[in-house]
C-alpha cells in the first residue's frame, strides 16, 4: 500500500459493512482482541436498528459475561442492554453432531459414527474443527432468514490462516483417498502392514501402525466405512460456506496488534483473503499507543528535551510538566515504532479501511466499553 | 521458591495467552543463560522466524547454530522431528523418505495437536539429555518458546486424552517419559508470561492452577511491559492531577521557552492522566496477583524504544542476569 492510500485507508472506518453488510468476520491471531471488536461491531449493528448476533468461540468470561453468556449452550441468546442483539457461544461438539446427524444417510449410520472413538477424539481436538464447525453455524444462523447481520469471531488460532484452510483441509483429510486406499471395507487392521497396495504405501503404514500401534488403525477403518458416502455432502456444504463469504455482502476484519507477529500474521491474511477473492472490510489495529495532538506531534525533540530539563528544577508543577513532556516523548518513539510496524505490515497490501483503536485505561468487558470501541470502528473519522 | 533460582533448570518452557511478549522474553531468558555461563538453547516452534528477526541473524532452522557467545539457537519443525524420531527409533531413512510431505502425515502434524506436541517436546527433551563425548551435558540450558498454555495442559493431561488415537506403540510410550520430563521439578519448569492487565492476570491465575493440579512446577512469573511510575512523588502527582490545567501549563511551559497550542496541551495533561489509569491498573493486578498466587515474580519493563531487536531483548536479559544466581 503506497503511503497516499495508508493515509486514505485511515480516513475511512467499517460504518459501511456494518449498516449494510450480511456477514463478518473478525480473524486475526490471540491476544489482539478479536473477540472485543466482533462484540463492538455487532452492538453498533444492532443500535442501529439491525437485527444482529455475535457468534463468539472462546470469549473472556467477563465479556461472556456482559453479553449474557453464561452457558456454553450453542443458541443464541438476546443480550441484555442492546435491543435486537443476540449472541451465542459455538458448543463444537453438538454442532459437529448436529452435521453428522444432517450428512448421515440413516441414524443407525449416524449413531455409528458418533460412537467411534475416532470420531470423538476428531471432534473434540482436530485443528481445524473449530473453524469448519464456526463455519457450519455461520451458515446455519444465514439460512434461518432472522438476521440482517451475522458477527462472526473466529478460533484463537495461532495461524490466522487455518481459518481459510481448515474446512478444506478437514473435507480433505475425511475424504481422504490416500487413506482409504489402506481402509478399503473388509481390511482387518491387523493385515495392513502385509498387504502391499504398493512399495510406497506398504511401507508407509508399516511405519504408520509402528508408531501409532494397530489398534488405532482398526477405529480408523471402522470410521472411513462409516462416512463412505457422507463426503459430497461436507464438500457441497463447505463450497457453499465459501460462496457465502465470497459473496459481496460479506467482509472480513482482520484485527492485530501493533506487535510486529500479530502484525505479519495481519498482513498474511490480507493477502491471502485477495489470493482467494475474498471481500476485505479492513485491518483493525487494536490497543495502538495514542498519537499525540498534531500540535504536540509537530514539537521539536530537542527542544522538548531542553525544556524539561529545564523545568526540571521547579516546583511540583514544573517537575509534573516536565514528566508531562519526557511521557510524550517516550510515548512519540513508541507511536513511531508501532506506525512503522503498521506501514510495513501493509506494504503492497491494500485495505479498504484501516482503524486504529488507541490503547484504554482498562480493559473492556462491558457495554460502555463496547460501544467506545464501536465509537472508533464506525465513528466520523478524521 | 526464590527469584533467584529463575535459571535453575535444565528445561524452561515459556508460555502466556498470546500478545504478551513471550517471544520476547524466552530470547532475553536464553540470552541471561548464555551471560551467566550456561551453555543454552534457545528452541522456537512453529515460528514465523520470529527469533532470527529479534536478534538480526539469518533464518532458523532444525540446525542448531550458536549466534551468541555460548547461546545455541534452532526451529523445531514436526515434520523434520519425525523424521528425526523415525530415523532414531528405526533406522529407517527409507521410511522418512515416504514420510516427508506425505498428507498422512501432514495430517498427523498438523491436524492432531497430540501427536504434534509429542514430536515438538521430544526433540526438545533429546537437546536436554543429550551429552558430548566427555559425559556432560551439551546443553546447561534449553529455553523453548512454548506453545501456548492450554495445549501444554492438553498435553499433560495427555498422554491418555492428547493420545487416545495412539493408545499404543511407541508415541504412546514416548507421551509418558515426555510428561515425566515436564513433571520433574530439577529439570523443568514451565514459565509463564503476563502484563499487569485484567485477561491476562486471569489467564495466568487460571493457568498456574491448572499446571500445579497436573503436578508441574512453575516458576517465577514473568511481568512483561510494565510502566515505570511517571510521578512517584506525591506533590507533583497531585500537581498534575489537581492543580494543572491546560492554560495553567501552557503558561508554565511557555515561560521555559516551549510555545504550544491549547489542543496541545491538553494532549499533554491527557497523556499524564491516561498514564495514571495504567498505573492504577497496574497497582490493581499486582494486588490481584498477591492474593491468588504464591510464585515470586520479575517485573520486565516497557520499553520506550522506537525499535524492537536485539538491543532491546539484552537489556532485559540484564534484568534476568541481575537476579539469577551465576
Amino acid at each position: 500500500m503506497s503511503p497516499t492510500s495508508l493515509a486514505t485507508a485511515r480516513t475511512r472506518s467499517l460504518a459501511g459493512i456494518v449498516a449494510r453488510g450480511h456477514v463478518l468476520v473478525c480473524t486475526g491471531t490471540g491476544g489482539v482482541g478479536k473477540t472485543t471488536v466482533a462484540a463492538a461491531l455487532a452492538v453498533a449493528a444492532a443500535e442501529q436498528g439491525r437485527r444482529t448476533i455475535v457468534l463468539t468461540i472462546d470469549p473472556a468470561r467477563r465479556l461472556a459475561q456482559s453479553l449474557g453468556l453464561a452457558a456454553l449452550d450453542n443458541s443464541p441468546r438476546p443480550v441484555e442492554g442492546v435491543a435486537g442483539l443476540d449472541a451465542m457461544m459455538l458448543d463444537m461438539k453438538r454442532t459437529f453432531d448436529e452435521v453428522i446427524d444432517r450428512h448421515a444417510p440413516s441414524v443407525g449410520r449416524s449413531q455409528r459414527i458418533k460412537s467411534n472413538r475416532f470420531y470423538q477424539q476428531l471432534a473434540g481436538s482436530l485443528a481445524g474443527t473449530q473453524e469448519y464447525m464456526a463455519m457450519e453455524k455461520l451458515y446455519d444462523l444465514h439460512q434461518t432468514g432472522i438476521y440482517d447481520l451475522i458477527v462472526i469471531d473466529t478460533p484463537p488460532t495461532r495461524n490466522a490462516l487455518d481459518f481459510l484452510d481448515a474446512p478444506r483441509r478437514l473435507t480433505d483429510f475425511l475424504e481422504g483417498r490416500f487413506l482409504r486406499m489402506f481402509l478399503a471395507p473388509g481390511m482387518a487392521a491387523g493385515k495392513l502392514a502385509s498387504r502391499a497396495v504398493g512399495f510406497g504405501t506398504g511401507i508407509f503404514m508399516r511405519a504408520a501402525s509402528r508408531i501409532t500401534g494397530a489398534g488405532v488403525l482398526d477405529d480408523l477403518a471402522q470410521f472411513f466405512q462409516s462416512m463412505d458416502g457422507m463426503y459430497e455432502g461436507f464438500k457441497d456444504r463447505a463450497q457453499a460456506v465459501y460462496r457465502l463469504l465470497q459473496s459481496p455482502g460479506s467482509g472480513f476484519v482482520v484485527v492485530a496488534t501493533p506487535d510486529p507477529p500479530a502484525l505479519r500474521e495481519a498482513r498474511y491474511f490480507l493477502q491471502r483473503l485477495a489470493q482467494d477473492g475474498m471481500p476485505t472490510a479492513g485491518l483493525v489495529v487494536n490497543r495502538v499507543t495514542p498519537a499525540p495532538p498534531e500540535g504536540l506531534a509537530a514539537l521539536d525533540a530537542a527542544a522538548v528535551r531542553r525544556t524539561a530539563a529545564a523545568l526540571e528544577a521547579g516546583g511540583p508543577e514544573q517537575q509534573a510538566a516536565a514528566s508531562l513532556l519526557r511521557l510524550h516523548a517516550a510515548r512519540r518513539d513508541v507511536a513511531k515504532r508501532e506506525g512503522r510496524a503498521v506501514s510495513a505490515a501493509l506494504h503492497g497490501v491494500d485495505v479498504p479501511a484501516l482503524v486504529e483503536i488507541p490503547l484504554m485505561a482498562t480493559d473492556v468487558h462491558d457495554l460502555r466499553g463496547l460501544r467506545l470501541i464501536a465509537a472508533h470502528l464506525i465513528g466520523p473519522r478524521p | 521458591m526464590e527469584l533467584s533460582s529463575l535459571l535453575d533448570p535444565r528445561l524452561l518452557l515459556v508460555t502466556g495467552k498470546g500478545g504478551v511478549g513471550k517471544s520476547a522474553l524466552a530470547a532475553a531468558l536464553a540470552l541471561a543463560g548464555a551471560r551467566t555461563g550456561r551453555k543454552t538453547c534457545l528452541v522456537e516452534v512453529e515460528g514465523r522466524q520470529t527469533m532470527s528477526r529479534l536478534f538480526g541473524t539469518p533464518p532458523w532452522d532444525f540446525d542448531e547454530r550458536e549466534f551468541r557467545p555460548g547461546l545455541w539457537g534452532m526451529s523445531i519443525d514436526p515434520e523434520a522431528s519425525l523424521v528425526e524420531y523415525l530415523d532414531m527409533f528405526y533406522g529407517a531413512r527409507r521410511i522418512s523418505k515416504f514420510v516427508v510431505g506425505n498428507p498422512a502425515v501432514e495430517f498427523a502434524t498438523t491436524a492432531a495437536p497430540g501427536i504434534k506436541d509429542v514430536l515438538l517436546i521430544g526433540k526438545v527433551k533429546e537437546m536436554e539429555r543429550r551429552r558430548q563425548p566427555d559425559g556432560r551435558f551439551t546443553y546447561d540450558l534449553v529455553v523453548m518458546d512454548a506453545p501456548p498454555t492450554g495445549r501444554i495442559v492438553n498435553f499433560l493431561k495427555a498422554p491418555d486424552a492428547t493420545t487416545e488415537l495412539v493408545n499404543v506403540g511407541p508415541i504412546r510410550t514416548q507421551a509418558q517419559t515426555l510428561v515425566d520430563l515436564l513433571s520433574d521439578p530439577a529439570r523443568t519448569r514451565m514459565q509463564l508470561v503476563t502484563l499487569l492487565e485484567e485477561m491476562p492476570v486471569q489467564e495466568t491465575v487460571e493457568s498456574v492452577e491448572a499446571l500445579e493440579a497436573l503436578g508441574v512446577t512453575v516458576g517465577p512469573v514473568l511481568v512483561n511491559r510494565v510502566l515505570a511510575d511517571r510521578f512517584p512523588d506525591d506533590a507533583v502527582r497531585k500537581a498534575l492531577t489537581d492543580d494543572l490545567q491546560a492554560d495553567s501549563l501552557r503558561a508554565l511551559l511557555a515561560g521555559a521557552g516551549l510555545e504550544i497550542g491549547a489542543d496541545a496541551a491538553q494532549g499533554l495533561l491527557d497523556g499524564g492522566l491516561l498514564h495514571l489509569d495504567r498505573l492504577a491498573l497496574q497497582e490493581r493486578m499486582r494486588a490481584e496477583l498477591d492474593e491468588q498466587l504464591a510464585l515470586p515474580r520479575l517485573e520486565l519493563p516497557f520499553l520506550h524504544t522506537a525499535e524492537f531487536g536485539a538491543d532491546e531483548i539484552t537489556e532485559l536479559a540484564d534484568i534476568v542476569c541481575e537476579v539469577v544466581s551465576p
